[in-house]
């Protein structure tokens, strides 16, 4: 009875999930996908077939125009930051169309879930072409993640605005497809660098996530560091999934640095801070702590206490110091809607959404190649400032820059932070460097 | 010599932990035969109900929070073994041992989705028990962590009391020895089954409670722990209380003495978790019953 009862159940249940998928928008490009990859492997004799496929059909006639967002809204992904991708991915598309849309057309928005994985964002990358059929793409987070992206971007030749990846790989691709906000990590690494030979430390400790982020970073410090006549540099590697740091640390502390570094994503970044801030190791008048980029988020604070105050990180974002008109209108809406202060991850998502749309309007059309022009000769004012793309198909990176600089945005906000006091924001502390654009104190010792 | 007793002191301390968090999947697998897949979730669930209580009641003290978070947790648990686990050991499921897996595996997933969407993505961390840190000669220990190696060391105590000291500690020895002889002598396997579950989750979500001031919360905060747990289970013996403690101090200190002295230290902290693997490895090569491991019969 039991067993009759269950089965019963299930297929109530199967009943039920057929019918929630049935409701679902992607079963209409499901049953499209199917239908092409039956005609690319059959013959030409099936070719008439394309030409009579709703995907082939329903493009011409879309009434929305369809783009994609990438990023981590779930572990192991940075999914702090993939959300406030999301949420200001979205709210950009939400004040487009409300505006009255591009091209006379409203925007629609898939945002789709990477997991920080690079097998999963490749995956979500293809579907997000080949079923959704989005006219271009923007968003990421990860670099491992993002450097598997563009190659599917590349094969189909979609644009895509990388909007948080820092990888040299991402825009050194040289790809005409690819175009990044963000800043490299060859230049992220040198605002730090330069800082650190400013202040004059000798003796500095990283220990970094173990990620391609991590590796990439901490390859590029220490030679920027060596090459600033940095020698005494030691590295040692974390999952960012790691609760407990304080073996490594005692090790550190056996002979303490000048300058200790957290640079672990997520959960890690406060759990390694108070950790060496509970065995006296740092911050202290000996040691100096360079935390993460996570050290923006509201939730820093609640994490570590007292032990925040004198810790400096790399900022990706404008300091309130630096805003224009439409920063702090952003902002503000952002907080309206979220109830929660944007970060830079937000900033970099919401401009890069900007700019790819503002393309499509400058382009006149969703053609791949029309975008890609658009994007070459853009110039746009965002929340994070003036946005343009120096080296381009016209104008192609000379032997004397980096490669990196091929569709990279030539002058993303990089700046050195420091919490001066408890509980202070992100907006409200210092900007210690660069020199010329700094508010504060080069470096305030506890 | 004093980085060697500081590693080895850090590693004790965190066992001892680890031994509260295996200790709940242990009782739940020698009372239920069932290996709970979603031990993690439960103890994450632990970490934020100590957070909400105490955001929610302002003054409420820590070890409140952290007891009554063991609480509501174990209701909870008693609730998903009634429902879910009962109908397997009333003979209503077809393949017990796969429907075990997935039904705990199904939960794991539906609680840590769960807490993505309610609590948010954000790190949070409850009040601490005090502040600071202590000086132990030889180590630094923030008093947080010391808290909870403490009360994880008394309720280890306890249980043990509970376990061969009190009636239904003797009734949950004799159900998983043999359940028809235990129902023989009036004794009710379903009844004491709800009991070990819940005390099981309860016991997870109380090491979740105590280690949120030192680790932070997160919706996958579980993850980690569960995975040492099951190594920490394996290692003392399926179903051994006192082999849960010893396999959690000496995973505590493999990890600690590992990630301190391994030859290569930039890599010392990344293989942490794999010293543990190697000991479990080994453990099962020459003495696959574990530690204090019952024989087949």
């Amino acid at each position: 009875m039991f067993r009759k009862k269950n089965l019963m159940g299930l297929l109530a249940l199967l009943l039920v999930m057929t019918v929630l998928a049935g409701c679902a928008p992607e079963v209409v490009t499901e049953t499209v996908r199917e239908t092409v990859e039956v005609t690319v492997k059959e013959t030409v004799v099936v070719k008439e077939e394309v030409v009579v496929t709703p995907e082939e059909e329903a493009m011409p006639e879309a009434d929305t125009i369809l783009i994609g967002a990438v990023g981590p809204l779930s572990a192991p992904g940075s999914f702090q930051a993939g959300t406030e991708m999301r949420n200001a991915t979205e709210m950009a598309v939400d004040e487009i169309n409300d505006a009255g849309g591009i091209l006379g057309k409203q925007v629609e928005l898939i945002f789709g879930d990477t997991e920080g994985l690079p097998e999963r964002g490749t995956a979500v990358v293809e579907r997000l072409i080949t079923q959704n059929n989005v006219v271009g793409l923007t968003g990421e987070y990860h670099s491992g993640v993002g450097l598997t992206e563009i190659e599917v971007a590349h094969k189909y030749g979609v644009p895509f605005v990388q909007a948080e990846t820092w990888a040299d790989e991402i825009t050194s691709s040289g790809y005409p497809e690819i175009f990044r906000i963000a800043p490299s990590i060859d230049f992220y690494s040198s605002i730090a660098t330069n800082y650190i030979a400013e202040v004059g430390w000798e003796k500095i400790v990283f220990v970094v996530e173990n990620s391609d982020y991590g590796h990439l970073q901490s390859e590029s410090w220490v030679a920027q560091l060596e090459a600033l006549g940095i020698t005494d540099v030691e590295v040692f590697f974390a999952d960012a999934d790691t609760e407990d740091f304080t073996p490594i640390l005692q090790r550190i502390m056996q002979d303490p640095p000048d300058m200790l570094a957290g640079v672990i994503t997520g959960i890690g970044n406060s759990r390694m801070l108070r950790q060496a801030c509970d065995l006296g190791l740092a911050p202290t008048a000996e040691t100096a702590y360079y935390a993460s980029v996570d050290s923006q988020y509201p939730e820093f604070w609640e994490n570590v206490g007292d032990c925040g105050q004198y810790v400096f990180f790399t900022y990706v974002g404008l300091p309130e110091s630096l805003w224009n008109e439409k920063t702090g209108g952003f902002i503000a809406a952002y907080e309206e809607r979220y109830k929660q202060a944007p970060g830079g991850s937000a900033m970099a998502a919401y401009d890069g959404t900007y700019l790819l749309l503002n393309a499509i309007e400058d382009a006149g059309s969703t053609d791949s190649q029309a975008i890609i022009d658009a994007l070459e000769t853009i110039k746009y004012t965002g929340v994070m400032g003036d946005f343009w793309f120096e080296y381009t198909a016209d104008n192609p990176v000379p032997a004397s820059e980096p490669a990196w600089m091929w569709h990279q945005w030539p002058t993303p906000n990089t700046y050195i932070i420091q919490y001066t006091e408890v509980d202070q924001s992100a907006g409200d502390a210092p900007v210690v460097y660069p020199t010329e654009r700094a508010n504060g104190d080069l470096y305030t010792s506890p | 010599m004093d980085y060697l007793l500081a590693l080895a002191a850090t590693g004790v301390i965190m066992g001892i932990i680890y031994a509260l968090m295996a200790m709940g999947l242990t009782l739940i697998f020698s009372i239920l035969n069932v290996i709970n897949f979603a031990h993690g979730e439960f103890y994450m669930l632990g970490g934020y109900f100590s957070y909400f209580l105490l955001t929610l009641f302002t003054g409420l003290n820590p070890f409140v929070a952290v007891f009554l978070s063991g609480l509501l947790v174990s209701v909870i648990g008693l609730i998903f073994e009634f429902f879910f686990l009962r109908p397997m050991h009333l003979g209503r499921i077809e393949r017990p041992p796969e429907y075990a897996v997935l039904i705990t595996f199904g939960l794991s997933f539906f609680l840590q989705n769960l807490a993505l969407a309610v609590f948010g993505p954000y790190p949070h961390r409850p009040t601490s028990f005090f502040s600071g840190a202590v000086d132990l000669g030889v180590v630094r220990v923030s008093t947080d962590r010391l808290t909870a190696s403490v009360l994880s060391l008394i309720l280890l105590g306890l249980l043990l009391l509970l376990i061969n000291k009190t009636w239904i500690g003797k009734a949950l020895q004799a159900v998983s020895q043999n359940k028809d002889a235990a129902a023989v002598v009036g004794i009710n396997p379903l009844r004491m089954n709800t009991i070990a579950f819940s005390l099981g989750v309860g016991l997870a979500a109380i090491a979740g409670a105590l280690l949120a001031p030192s680790f932070s919360i997160m919706p996958d905060v579980g993850a980690v722990p569960s995975i040492r747990s099951y190594v920490i289970i394996v290692l003392g013996g399926m179903g051994s209380i006192p082999g849960s403690i010893l396999g959690g101090v000496l995973i505590g200190l493999v990890e600690s003495l590992g990630a301190g002295y391994f030859p290569d230290p930039s890599r010392g902290l990344t293989y942490k978790t794999s010293f543990g693997l190697i000991i479990f490895a080994l453990v099962l090569l020459f003495r696959p019953r574990g530690f204090f491991g019952r024989k087949e019969r």
